[in-house]
């Protein structure tokens, strides 16, 4: 069996994504359905629908009153807030152990994914967009690659290492060169096992290389901005550093400057310390 | 007992039994400086060059920038009685995206920054890792002195 083929069957053995998110997702990707679609779905679930309410009457939300049912959060806390909670509290669990070949501790690599997911906050803002819970969700899982490839880094990290260190090759092209396959095109494989919509399997994808996918959709660039920011204010930074390219045209793209970079490093350190305690970010 | 530096804080200490400790360094910058004689060591984690951009924030958390954070730093050592004239200053972090096409170069800008003014208050750096595109972990250990530094992927060495 090739090394690929061994890399591919550890997919299957990845915890299942939840059923009821991955309907919620869909749904959330389809411009004719609506908020209490969404939310018609998830209540069926009895764990999900206990942990949002309990999270909504928490010190957190401080809410005039309590919360009783989905629909009641749905319009106290609003749609896009409670779907991150939700899209956030079932995906912990697939990023919280170590990424050893990554050189991550426990819980480093769910960081890194909740700086992205709040970036994707921050920088469409910024833009003057409306949030995106798809955007939300690409910048969320965009690493989910690096969960299942972070074995095989390891064990050839001596070879990927020298690949970047000697060759400047990129970290993500050194993995598809020693293991043939990165861990962005990885994930890109796993969200579309995960029968997730279209555009986010190609956000995950292409996150390393957002020009080379003909998709017209700004989620794929704007996934690899979060990414890029994410690493720069190092939150969650493993053994992989900075060795990656981002193209110049993305800050043009956008009619950002480095000062906005800044700025969006300052929002996020704000950020990411009140979502701590809420999304078990140690 | 270990502390923690975590992104835009720091910490200076004179308990020998200490060591101070900072993951992951990106584009950010750690300053470590200690006075071998006071036995007194300190570290910032600063995040951003110039507190220009966000006084208010600066005014809240001074060491998240450069130009609040290193007096900050230097100020609260002279405090546990570290004096300038014995401080030894290594200066760790600073990395950029591989292209360094003058997009993304937040880690630069840092550097410079903080060479402007170490300059203007007679600073000298006594050793450096900065630059490139890996992710530093640095630690001091107050007894000795000794600063560690991992570098993505690579051994610990001792700068």
């Amino acid at each position: 069996m090739s090394l690929v083929d061994k890399i591919l069957r550890k997919v299957a053995q990845l915890p299942p994504f939840p059923v009821v998110v991955q309907r919620a997702l869909q749904l959330v990707a389809n411009p004719n359905s609506s908020a209490q679609d969404v939310v018609d779905v998830i209540q069926f679930d009895q764990s999900i629908t206990a942990d949002v309410l309990r999270l909504c009457n928490s010190a957190y939300f401080s809410l005039q009153r309590k919360v009783n049912s989905l629909r009641e959060a749905l319009v106290l806390i609003g749609f896009n807030q409670l779907f991150e909670i939700i899209l956030s509290r079932q995906s912990s669990h697939l990023f919280s152990g170590p990424s050893t070949g990554y050189d991550l501790q426990r819980g480093e690599l769910w960081r890194h994914s909740v700086a992205s997911s709040l970036l994707s906050g921050i920088i469409t803002k910024r833009l003057g967009r409306q949030p995106s819970p798809v955007l939300f969700t690409a910048a969320l899982l965009h690493d989910i690659g690096k969960v299942v490839l972070s074995e095989f880094v390891k064990d050839y990290f001596e070879e990927i290492k020298k690949l970047v260190q000697e060759k400047s090759v990129s970290f993500s092209d050194a993995e598809k060169e020693v293991l043939g396959i990165d861990h962005a095109e990885l994930g890109g494989r796993i969200t579309e096992e995960w029968k997730f919509p279209k555009v986010i399997v190609s956000s995950v994808r292409y996150h390393h290389a957002p020009f080379s996918t003909s998709d017209p959709d700004e989620t794929v660039r704007l996934t690899h901005l979060c990414d890029v920011v994410a690493m720069l204010s190092g939150i969650g930074g493993g053994s992989d550093g900075l060795f990656y390219h981002s193209p110049e045209e993305i800050l043009n793209h956008y009619r950002l400057n480095e000062e906005d970079i800044e700025r969006f490093m300052i929002q996020l350190e704000d950020q990411f310390g009140q979502v701590k305690e809420l999304l078990n970010v140690t | 007992m270990k502390i923690i530096v975590s992104i835009a804080d720091m910490k200076v200490t004179k308990n020998a039994e200490d060591t101070l400790i900072t993951y992951s360094l990106g584009s950010c910058i750690g300053v470590v400086i200690y006075d071998p004689f006071a036995g007194v060591g300190g570290l910032l984690h600063f995040m951003l060059p110039d507190s220009k951009i966000d006084p208010q924030k600066a005014q809240k958390n001074p060491w998240m920038f450069a130009d609040t954070g290193i007096p900050s730093l230097f100020k609260e050592a002279y405090k546990l009685g570290a004096e300038k004239e014995r401080l030894e200053v290594r200066v760790m972090g600073g990395s950029q995206i591989m292209d360094g096409s003058g997009f993304f170069n937040i880690g630069k800008k840092n550097y410079m920054a903080l060479r402007r003014i170490f300059r203007t208050n007679g600073v000298l750096i006594r050793a450096e890792d900065v630059g490139g595109s890996g992710n530093r972990t640095v630690t001091l250990e107050v007894s000795s002195g000794k600063v560690l530094v991992k570098s993505s992927g690579d051994e610990v060495r001792e700068l």
